[in-house]
């Protein structure tokens, strides 16, 4: 795989997430379409995990399996993973938590990881925050930023996120497991950055099924 | 504009309730205290060091000299005027510079738990973490009944993945509060992180326990659900206790959907389904 893109929505999920809680580290799943798998890797949507406790495990493994089962009713997967970390200049990923990763490549090749750099975190988002990796050779590799791709009304609606502040909407898993009315899959957050950018958001993680 | 008194009240609401709140107490000081800022009487240098601190979080270096200009005219000599100069520093990646000083200040006091603290932050910030525990242990020796100091060493070893150690540090918190749910929920999450038949063992019981004491912790209840399940397949033990993990996985989760069901919420019946085939998986696995 050589090129990834990031719709609006997952981009902004993740620059809202780090911005929700700049003193902590966050990390959070990557979701793409099970018809788009190929030379490109087209991340549709994010869905945000943790800020409290990252490195102990039993929680993530609910996540996973609750986010995978929902994203195979919608016919899309998990295909990667992204995190933020606590201090400003940190960009490594070889932390307990991070470990979710290699659960995540055992299931599917067609992946990357996202390293947020706290640095680009900037109310006007001229460039891309992302750090991307691709799997090589069973290590990670950065990807070029020129095989990054981030459209410009993309970073413009980060940016409108970023100054009103939207990101105290988003809710992450943990705020879920706080408070079960709170809804992880963040519909109410794209239809806010539906509103302000004036674009239509695409498709986005759903669960299709329900208890009859 | 924010009446004076108002932002005084709020702001000293804050502080009563350990709040930061930077964004907000810097608004307030922007819109109203800051020109009168000689009419808070007493509470004036507490406000001052409530707005250095905000400063330096939201990176206003500039509002957080001018505040500590004015508190080091007031106390040219205080140890946590020096500190906050630290704070400063700090703020401004000066980091070297900043432990420099703090050396200094614990030299000055060695009583002091504040500075000794501050040193394990700047550590950290720094990524230094094996320094950060080497501290956070020897500070630990001599005060021992800061909670705040073991929770801070149990999340620093997690982040090493020094899973024994961490679950020590959180052993501790227990033995000052043994009713506090999340201490045991936490210990039970770091015991099944690790793994292996004993602690998963531990893990049921401070689950079962956290659950006892809250029985709405979700993440304890989910937690319990897991460690069975793990505990089923383990191959030591035999068919009666195999039954019993699987009736306590099966009523952690009918636990977890009966809140689930108690709650408003937009997509209920899509979590409802996700719960569903979670319940499945646990049939599967016992065949």
């Amino acid at each position: 795989m050589s090129k990834v893109s990031f719709s609006t929505l997952a981009y902004c999920k993740m620059v809202a997430h780090a911005a929700k809680y700049p003193h902590c580290e966050v990390n959070g799943l990557l979701v793409a379409e099970n018809s788009t798998k190929g030379d490109k890797l087209v991340i549709v949507d994010t869905v945000p995990l943790f800020h409290q406790c990252l490195h102990v495990s039993p929680m993530s493994e609910i996540a996973l399996m609750q986010i995978d089962q929902s994203a195979s009713t919608c016919d899309m997967y998990i295909a990667g993973y992204y995190l933020a970390n606590e201090t400003l200049d940190d960009l490594s990923y070889d932390k307990p938590a991070h470990k979710i990763m290699d659960k995540i490549v055992e299931h599917e090749t067609n992946v990357c990881m996202v390293v947020i750099n706290n640095r680009l975190m900037e109310l006007n988002q001229k460039e891309s925050a992302l750090l991307v990796h691709t799997q090589d050779d069973g290590k990670w590799k950065r990807l070029n930023n020129s095989n990054v791709q981030i459209e410009n009304v993309t970073l413009a609606a980060a940016s409108a996120v970023l100054q009103q502040q939207l990101y105290n909407n988003l809710v992450d898993f943990d705020n879920h497991l706080d408070n079960l009315s709170l809804d992880w899959l963040n519909t109410e957050f794209s239809n806010c950055v539906e509103r302000t950018s004036g674009h239509d958001m695409g498709r986005r993680l759903m669960i299709n099924k329900s208890v009859s | 504009m924010v009446h004076l008194s108002e932002a005084q009240e709020k702001l000293k609401k804050y502080r009563e309730d350990n709040e930061r709140k930077s964004k907000e107490v810097l608004e307030l000081w922007d819109s109203s205290v800051k020109h009168k800022i000689k009419q808070l009487g007493n509470d004036r240098y507490l406000v001052l060091e409530q707005v250095l601190i905000a400063a330096c979080d939201c990176n206003r270096i500039d509002v957080a000299k001018v505040c500590l200009q004015m508190l080091l005219n007031k106390f040219p000599d205080s140890l946590r005027v020096r500190r906050l100069a630290i704070t400063i520093l700090e703020a401004e990646e000066k980091y070297d510079e900043a432990l420099e000083s703090l050396d200094k200040l614990i030299k000055a006091d060695e009583t002091n738990a504040q500075t000794r603290r501050h040193k394990v932050a700047i550590l950290k910030a720094k990524c230094q973490i094996s320094e950060a525990i080497k501290e956070l242990v020897e500070y630990l020796k001599k005060f021992m009944v800061d909670q705040e100091g073991w929770q801070e060493l149990s999340n620093l070893y997690l982040l090493e993945g020094e899973y024994a150690k961490s679950a020590y540090c959180m052993e501790e918190m227990i033995l000052h509060n043994s009713q506090n749910h999340l201490y045991h929920q936490r210990n039970a999450d770091i015991r099944y992180t690790q793994g292996g038949a004993e602690n998963l063992e531990l893990a049921r019981a401070h689950y079962s326990y956290a659950i006892l004491l809250n029985p709405n912790n979700i993440r304890a209840l989910y937690g319990l659900y897991l460690t069975a399940r793990s505990l089923i397949s383990s191959q030591k033990n035999n068919q009666t206790k195999k039954n019993t993990f699987k009736k306590i996985a099966t009523l952690s989760l009918k636990r977890v959907e009966h809140m689930y069901s108690e709650k408003k919420q937009l997509n209920k019946k899509n979590q409802l389904y996700v719960l569903e085939t979670l319940m499945g998986s646990l049939h599967l696995s016992l065949n």
